[in-house]
């Protein structure tokens, strides 16, 4: 049943993606019938997302079409979070694009053709965190380029062509070094399988990684991690991003930044587990350890500097995989746990703050922070909801952010890399201002003359309301569900034996009066 | 107990939520029921404690696995100071009432500002939450909200200058805060326990480690060297918002974090007394030289602020070589301090409410014209600096008694407390030429023509009179 689940829930939104592009030749009602099928595509992601994942709790992990697909508690956790944010953002998006076909921006084959490709760009996205075929997740990693690309260049301007064309040569130079790494790893796999098509699984990989040759496993790691670390938005190869993030529909930055991150970076921690288990974690956690920590250093900077609100949202998704990556690199129970925790959590975070920024950008037509004043009076909820992400994404408490920040850094301390971790913490520091300098003048001030106060689109706050409530509940409460979720995805992540002395084994608040 | 604790500190929280979305006339009306009621939990958890013989008591409230993540603790340290400042936050609200109207000379507000409301309530709740937090995490995740919600009271006024004033407060102490932020994960990390009284148990050089980051903290949040100079500027705040945040609370919770960690640590390493007297001294010096050139009132109560916690800092760290009475001394201080400068600061809102100005230059004759204003004036102005039979008398007291006891194994500290008490005199000689040059003397024009006080500002600052007179005898009878 589970398993059925599964392929469903790639099959659905592919297939109502071509129904979405077919509407284009529906006549009138063609952007209606668009809407209709997107919203349908992504309840049923999201409701079979939470199907599958209620199964990997029931029965450990779920496969399908001969273990080509394969969902483990890992993957899960990946799962849940397309499903969630890719509703909640689908949802935002109905709302987003109907301003945008009112003012004029898209046409009305736009608008169906942006369904379609936001729902196979979610179908990519699936496929990538489902796949167990390591060939195939490159495949899907590509895909998800491809799917996105067309979404980045929509609005047909010449900065968003060209952030698009910089997006897709930047990302398929960067993942054609993925497929170096994965057919290094397949071919040097494949000498002493029995079978040698289990050669390209990663479950089979996993199990007989001991078997593998070590200098080839570092280098396809090296690969790896320059490759989908091309995707994940890693520095130094994170160039493409903040032009991608930037120049797309908002709706399309949240995703891009709360979930096709987190994709790319799931493939790199699959390959860092197969390294794990086939020669130690030492040689991962060193160049993870490297790459964090550039990430958080650099961006944190370039975050300061920024003059336009959704190029500092993109920095600072650089920043935040940087800290996953940090935390994974750091390695140890609480490490992993709190890693696959701040995945989680700013993919909530970061789309709740993209899905503002679009609030922002159909109230004020400008990305310029030197223009955004005065929201408290313009559009009050808006900037209610701009206050609290703000803080969220900062790190302040009680946020969920603020829990994961300080679980890493309590790992990073545990496990000695002690100056790194305050050196990182002092560039935390400069991210906070940056941010906490752009709720300060976005929020108060006057806002334009000419502006009316109240919302642009009052169906677009909900959504991100929802994110909110998230965000706070997550940081004050873990429900169990999830925290045995996030413990067992953990324990795939681990070496084997490890689990049961991580400090979050029992993930149970008590309450007591 | 704990759970009226726990009321003190969420319904503030509630409140604050619930002022953004009640009608507008309900908002000050339900703000102060909501202070009252954070201050009526407070002061029953003192009489309850008192009652039971002043036993320490541990409440678990929030565990990951055998991690306790948040807690309460009530002892002598927190019952206290958890009562001076819901007491004095509830009398702030009130006062507020009244100063944030359309009267106001200074700042007419024509409509009620739920923002305002919001945030100080938030800030009531934040700051209860500081006080009774048994763990390393809570004094940080509480700490962190101080600062938020600071940023949004001291920015209220919305102008450039605010704005700028309020991101420096926040900024400044958010990286003061790293140190707090790290010496919680490296007590984490090194003994697997977030409780503050697992302290115990570590190695000398964990605990210097842990009380080095808690001291940058405290520096920042308390405004001494080199952390202070966000705080004369955030004298833009609203005056009330001043009285609160840097008199009674915000910068208060430097000191009382230091505090609540000597309490907890058992032996303290010797060096965190040196480094913790050393700065005191340094910013004691630096506030007192500053106290001259400063015309506008509050500035100069800005500084005068600074040199108190630097008093209150001093205390504490010599109590680290082996004075409980400096320790008395320090805590007792800060509970008096936050009456009388709240006091004091009242004082210059009232002034500027009904005159329209806090320079002093312009203020002469104040007692003559304005009775309840000037007598106010006059009882902080000999609180502060320590005139018997007022509070700050018997706090400083025992500061120098503590630092006198400890100086005869430490004579090096003798001379610490002999510049700390030559520059007390030294401002009490100042501030009271500033009361005789402002309070007494026929009215200057200003003065002359100054609109009466709201009714709910004269209740708070006679209140005020009255704690300030009377909380020191009490406090230093109740500590000991």
């Amino acid at each position: 049943m589970y398993a059925q689940s599964l392929s469903w829930l790639l099959l659905a939104p592919f297939l109502l993606s071509l129904a979405a592009f077919a509407m284009r030749w529906a006549g009138k009602r063609s952007i209606w019938l668009a809407e209709l099928i997107h919203l349908v595509s992504i309840t049923a992601v999201l409701l079979l997302s939470m199907h599958v994942v209620q199964g990997v709790l029931a029965q450990g992990s779920i496969s399908a079409l001969n273990d080509w697909l394969h969902v483990d508690a890992l993957a899960a956790v990946f799962v849940t979070i397309v499903g969630v944010v890719g509703f909640l953002v689908g949802v935002y998006a109905l709302g987003y694009i109907r301003h945008d076909l009112s003012s004029g921006v898209l046409q009305p084959q736009q608008v169906t053709l942006f369904y379609g490709l936001l729902n196979l760009f979610l179908f990519t996205m699936l496929l990538v965190v489902v796949s167990n075929n390591i060939i195939m997740m490159w495949v899907a990693v590509e895909a998800t380029t491809l799917g996105s690309a067309f979404l980045v260049g929509i609005y047909g301007q010449r900065a968003s062509l060209e952030a698009a064309w910089k997006y897709v040569i930047i990302c398929t130079v960067g993942v054609a070094f993925g497929l170096y790494g994965t057919i290094l790893v397949y071919s040097d796999a494949v000498h002493f399988m029995k079978e040698p098509g289990m050669a390209i699984l990663w479950t089979q990989i996993v199990e007989n990684a001991q078997a593998l040759d070590p200098t080839i496993l570092k280098l396809a790691f090296v690969f790896v991690m320059i490759g989908f670390g091309t995707k994940a938005g890693i520095f130094p190869m994170h160039a493409w991003l903040p032009d991608a993030h930037s120049e797309a529909p908002s709706p399309v930055s949240a995703l891009l930044s709360g979930v096709l991150l987190k994709c790319a970076l799931f493939v790199v921690i699959r390959f860092a587990i197969i390294l794990s288990r086939g020669i130690g974690a030492e040689f991962p956690h060193l160049i993870l350890l490297i790459f964090g920590a550039l990430s958080v250093t650099v961006s944190t900077l370039f975050m300061f500097v920024q003059r336009d609100l959704k190029r500092l949202l993109a920095y600072s998704s650089v920043e935040n995989i940087g800290l996953i990556v940090l935390a994974l690199g750091v390695g140890g129970p609480l490490g992993v746990l709190a890693g696959l925790m701040h995945a989680v959590n700013h993919s909530l975070v970061k789309s709740l703050m993209f899905l503002t920024s679009g609030n922002i950008l159909m109230k004020y037509h400008t990305r310029d922070l030197g223009k955004i004043h005065g929201m408290l009076q313009a559009a009050p909820l808006t900037s209610l909801l701009l206050l609290a992400g703000g803080l969220a994404l900062a790190g302040s408490p009680p946020f969920n952010i603020f829990i994961s920040k300080f679980s890493i850094f309590s790992a990073g301390m545990q496990s000695g890399h002690i100056w790194l971790m305050l050196v990182c913490l002092a560039f935390l520091a400069v991210a906070f201002a940056a941010l906490l300098r752009v709720i300060s003048s976005s929020l108060f001030g006057q806002a334009p003359d000419e502006m009316a106060a109240g919302e642009v689109q009052p169906l677009t706050l909900a959504p991100i309301a929802v994110l909110l409530v998230l965000a706070i509940t997550l940081g004050l409460y873990l429900p169990p569900q999830i925290a045995l979720l996030l413990n067992q995805a953990a324990g795939i992540a681990l070496p084997p034996g490890s689990v049961a002395s991580a400090p979050g084994a029992l993930l149970n608040w008590l309450v007591l009066p | 107990m704990s759970a009226w604790i726990l009321a003190g500190i969420l319904v503030p929280f509630l409140g604050g939520l619930l002022v953004l979305v009640i009608p507008r006339w309900w908002v000050k009306t339900a703000s102060q029921f909501v202070a009252l009621f954070s201050a009526g939990c407070s002061v029953y958890v003192f009489i309850a404690f008192t009652a039971a013989g002043k036993q320490v008591q541990f409440f678990d409230v929030m565990r990951l696995g055998n991690v306790t993540l948040f807690g309460l603790v009530v002892d002598r340290l927190s019952v206290l100071i958890g009562m001076a400042v819901s007491v004095v936050g509830f009398l702030i609200v009130v006062y507020s009432t009244g100063y944030l109207s359309a009267q106001n000379r200074e700042h007419a507000e024509k409509k009620i500002e739920r923002r305002y409301y919001s945030f100080l309530l938030l800030f009531i709740g934040s700051m209860a939450g500081v006080v009774y937090a048994s763990t390393m995490l809570g004094l940080l995740v509480f700490f962190e909200l101080t600062g938020v919600c600071s940023w949004g009271l001291i920015g209220y006024y919305d102008n450039e200058k605010a704005r700028r004033a309020a991101l420096k407060a926040i900024i400044t102490t958010q990286v003061a805060s790293l140190g707090l932020y790290a010496a919680t994960a490296y007590f984490f990390a090194e003994s697997g326990s977030l409780r503050l009284v697992d302290m115990v148990g570590l190695t000398e050089t964990a605990k210097t480690v842990i009380f080095i980051g808690v001291l940058i903290a405290g520096f920042g949040k308390s405004a001494q060297l080199p952390f202070h100079f966000w705080l004369p500027d955030a004298m833009v705040a609203p005056t009330p918002i001043s009285a609160y945040l840097h008199a009674a609370s915000m910068v208060k919770v430097g000191v009382y974090i230091f505090a609540r960690c000597l309490s907890s640590a058992g032996s303290v390493p010797q060096v965190i007394g040196v480094v913790g007297s050393v700065m005191a001294l340094l910013t004691m010096l630096y506030g007192f030289a500053m106290y001259f050139p400063q015309k506008d009132f509050k500035k100069l109560l800005a500084y005068s602020t600074i040199t108190q916690l630097a008093y209150i800092f001093l205390a504490l760290s010599i109590s680290v070589f082996g004075s409980q009475v400096a320790f008395n001394g320090g805590v007792t201080h800060i509970f008096n301090h936050a009456f009388a400068k709240s006091l004091f600061f009242l004082v210059a809102g009232a002034l500027s409410y009904t005159t329209g100005t806090r320079l002093l230059p312009s203020l002469r004759g104040v007692i003559v014209r304005m009775p309840v204003i000037g007598t106010s004036f006059a009882v902080a102005a000999l609180a502060v600096t320590g005139v018997p039979p007022f509070n700050c008398f018997f706090s400083k007291f025992s500061i120098f008694a503590g630092g006198f006891e400890a100086a005869q194994e430490h004579p090096l500290l003798l001379v610490l407390v002999i510049i700390a008490m030559v520059e007390s005199i030294g401002s009490f000689a100042w501030i009271f030429w500033t009361f005789s040059a402002t309070g007494l003397g026929t009215p200057s024009e200003e003065v002359a023509a100054a609109t009466p006080l709201s009714p709910a500002m004269e209740y708070v600052l006679i209140t005020l009179a009255v704690l300030t007179l009377l909380s020191g005898v009490f406090a230093s009878a109740w500590i000991a």
